[in-house]
């Protein structure tokens, strides 16, 4: 029954506050670290479309997911479609890092970098300072709106940044010149953030992220959560009540007999001593999801450790440790009440463990066959299109001729052209369909590239003699200024059967 | 079968079915779902009715509107017709050799051409143009018969070779057969192989062929056999043979001749059309300057 009791006092705590409105603000070491991260995140994601790059044949934005070229440059790597299974391992290798994250310190995520939190908690602050400054109530709920929707406005137009030139972004939205595209990303991005981080807030975390239903199989009783060290806080009651003695060093230290129950003394009428919880509710008050950490462990705790600077504040006042809420793990509450009361307030992960190995492993794996691939990634794309209607040509003087479709793209090329020779046929004369009629007939031919590409039809002409039915040859592309070899392709001949 | 019956749990009535002792409950299907069906249904008949789909062979069916797919393919083709107006009108006021030499019409040249030659051209000349032996000349070889410069192309595309067209390039071989003996053409067959096989003069002067082909075919082929294009004489001292270069095949060729006709595109494409076909042919390796 006691179960019971606590779900519906938890369904009321959250039925309190959930969707109602920001949450009380707080002052600590967790607020700071809070804060801290999310300004270098936003301050990354507004200033990154910003940077400048030189760069030949591309955008000159440093990082840009160019739509329109279908390529992603990062500085000077630049991705195509191609390399999507780089992404896969990079999408992996980001699970991984997750969940190992998760195993030693629980829902760090969540409470600190997901976009949702920061974004939601930016918006908190804000509707904290609007409340502060307007009294009437109306008033206050459409100037809030406001400032909400026009943020929301700022953050997709700075994701559509990413996409197109940041720089010249502004201009086309305020000229009009800007292409349906990037009205319907800045429409949508506007709508969502508004819709996901203004109105819906918390709830994106308790009912709609299935992030929170990993977490029972991700963490263990190793793993760092907020944790309200239950042994040394019950039973609550109020402040005038004095300390159970073994809390305060005057009694011998014993199990607590209530180490592992749940007192909610209301009703302390009845009670004679307390444990350092006084019931304020301060942790409650300050949460962003409206969770009662003394509770336990809980599907809706983000892990941002709000509560601990709520509570720890609260300590201080009373004159007491810090640290009745922390960061610790779960065997903190079959400790001995006074050990407890004493410990330090942030406890270190046991990092060998089997599944901080795992996570870690299949971490550094994907991490690392990701860099692999992009080390060893190809750059030249070759492709050969024999003709095969007809597979040769007879010419005139009894040579014979073979047609070659050929298709280059060179990735993040910075030269001008590339020479095309054939090894295994000494006797063949190249030349480009598109060259002079007249042209003369070379060993190895000069195929100018229009920008990171070429496409063109390569005839190889073999003598009367030479052209036999069948002659496998190998086709090499190089860099027409410095020689260097850039790809290499079997290719097959044909001439009469004889 | 069981009347439906109020099931005393749930408050709902039964389907009124029975299998084997156990009842279903009756769970309609929503109404929401129902209206949802049936205004999808009436949107349908409604879209139907605007823009019909069917037409009879006599008529196109008029929408309540006035729509008809087919002046909806009217309105369509002028539409894209449209699009293509700035680089029509460089293709109509340029040159071939303009057009070859701009980088940007000649990749249009290349790209149209090469799809109005696989509808126009390819049933004969085949998709890459290598013809067909005995039937159809290759357009990408380096030996033509009516000549391989882009206006040569664009002469007979436009107007065709033994064509109705008043224009069109037209030649007509004897028919030996009635004319010389099988001996004569016989000789000549084997004259005119040996001059492809590039035979010394003095071994090709000494063979009785020599004087049945100065008197008989010198006049168009020329004295060496190196063709006339004005006519449509073919090279005879080159390895191409379009009706084959066997001796007998020559010989054949000699007493009864075939002769191809090619239509005079000039009456089904546009001028633009033409002209990039022309580019696009002369560009598959075989063009002539």
């Amino acid at each position: 029954m006691n179960g019971l009791g606590d779900r519906a006092k938890a369904s009321r705590h959250m039925a309190a506050r959930v969707g109602r409105g920001a949450p009380i603000k707080v002052e600590g070491r967790m607020r700071r670290r809070k804060t801290a991260v999310a300004v270098v995140l936003l301050a990354i994601f507004a200033l990154t479309p910003l940077l400048r790059w030189s760069r030949e044949g591309g955008p000159s934005q440093a990082v840009i997911a160019d739509i329109s070229r279908q390529t992603l440059y990062v500085f000077d790597l630049v991705f195509w479609p191609q390399d999507l299974p780089l992404v896969v391992g990079l999408l992996i290798a980001g699970a991984a890092g997750l969940f190992a994250a998760t195993a030693l310190w629980g829902r760090v995520w969540c409470g600190f970098a997901c976009p949702q939190s920061v974004w939601t908690d930016m918006f908190f602050a804000i509707e904290r300072a609007v409340h502060g400054r307007i009294a009437q109530p109306t008033a206050r709920k459409v100037v809030l709106d406001a400032v909400l929707l026009l943020l929301s406005f700022v953050t997709a137009t700075v994701f559509t940044a990413w996409f197109t030139d940041a720089l010249a972004l502004p201009g086309r939205l305020l000229s009009g010149t800007a292409p349906a595209a990037v009205w319907v990303s800045i429409v949508v991005g506007t709508a969502t953030t508004f819709l996901l981080g203004a109105k819906a807030r918390e709830r994106v975390c308790l009912h709609m992220c299935p992030w929170p239903r990993f977490q029972s199989a991700l963490l263990d009783s190793e793993s760092l959560v907020v944790t309200y060290r239950r042994p040394r806080g019950e039973p609550r009651g109020k402040a005038r009540l004095p300390l159970r003695p073994e809390l305060t060093g005057a009694a011998p230290v014993a199990p607590s007999p209530l180490a592992d129950t749940i007192t909610a003394a209301r009703d302390d009428s009845d009670q004679a001593l307390r444990g350092d919880c006084i019931d304020c509710g301060r942790c409650v008050a300050v949460c962003p999801t409206s969770v009662d950490i003394r509770d336990g462990l809980q599907m809706g705790c983000i892990g941002c450790g709000l509560c601990i600077d709520a509570c720890d504040s609260v300590m201080e006042k009373l004159e007491r440790p810090r640290g009745l809420i922390a960061f610790d793990h779960e065997s903190a509450l079959t400790r001995a009440p006074v050990e407890a009361a004493t410990l330090n307030p942030v406890a270190r992960p046991r990092l060998i463990r089997a599944k901080t190995l795992l996570f870690g492993g299949v971490f550094l794996l994907a991490g690392g066959l990701v860099l692999t691939g992009l080390l060893t990634r190809q750059t030249t794309f070759l492709s050969l299109e024999p003709g095969r209607n007809p597979p040769f040509v007879q010419l005139s003087d009894g040579a014979v001729r073979n047609d070659l479709g050929l298709k280059l793209t060179l990735r993040g090329a910075r030269i001008d052209a590339v020479s095309v020779h054939l090894e295994g046929a000494p006797d063949a004369r190249l030349r480009l369909a598109e060259s002079a009629p007249d042209a003369d007939w070379s060993t190895a031919v000069i195929v100018p590239l229009n920008g990171d590409a070429a496409e063109t039809r390569l005839l190889v002409r073999r003598s009367a003699a030479e052209a036999t039915h069948r002659r496998d040859v190998t086709l090499v592309v190089s860099d027409a200024a410095t020689g260097k070899e850039r790809a290499r392709r079997e290719v097959t001949l044909w001439g009469p059967a004889r | 079968m069981a009347e439906p019956e109020l099931d005393p749990l749930s408050g709902r009535k039964t389907t009124g079915h029975e299998w084997d002792g156990i009842r279903e409950l009756d769970h309609p299907v929503p109404d929401w779902w129902i209206k949802t069906f049936l205004i999808s249904i009436l949107c349908a008949i409604i879209g139907l009715w605007l823009y019909p789909g069917w037409s009879t062979p006599r008529q196109d069916t008029k929408g309540l509107l006035g729509w008809t797919a087919r002046e909806q393919l009217v309105r369509d083709t002028e539409k894209a017709l449209a699009a293509q107006a700035g680089w029509r009108a460089d293709m109509a006021s340029k040159s071939l050799a303009e057009i070859e030499a701009d980088r940007e019409l000649r990749r249009i040249a290349m790209h149209g051409g090469g799809l109005a030659f696989a509808r126009n051209c390819a049933a004969c000349h085949g998709a890459g143009g290598g013809g067909q032996l005995g039937a159809f000349p290759s357009l990408i070889d380096d030996d033509w018969l009516w000549g391989g410069r882009l206006e040569d192309i664009q002469q007979t595309i436009t107007h065709g070779i033994r064509d109705s067209d008043l224009d069109t390039r037209v030649s007509q071989m004897p028919t030996f057969g009635d004319i010389l003996t099988d001996g004569e053409i016989d000789a000549a067959a084997r004259y005119v192989r040996a001059l492809a096989d590039k035979k010394p003069a003095a071994e090709l002067s000494a063979m009785p062929g020599a004087a049945v082909f100065a008197a008989n075919c010198a006049a168009c082929h020329g004295p060496m056999g190196q063709g006339g294009r004005d006519f449509g004489a073919p090279r005879l001292d080159d390895a191409i043979w379009l009706y084959g270069g066997s001796v007998e095949e020559i010989r054949a060729q000699v007493k009864g001749p075939r002769h191809g006709v090619m239509p005079a595109f000039g009456r089904r494409l546009d001028p633009e059309t033409i002209k990039m076909i022309s580019v696009y042919v002369h560009g598959l390796g075989g063009g002539e300057r």
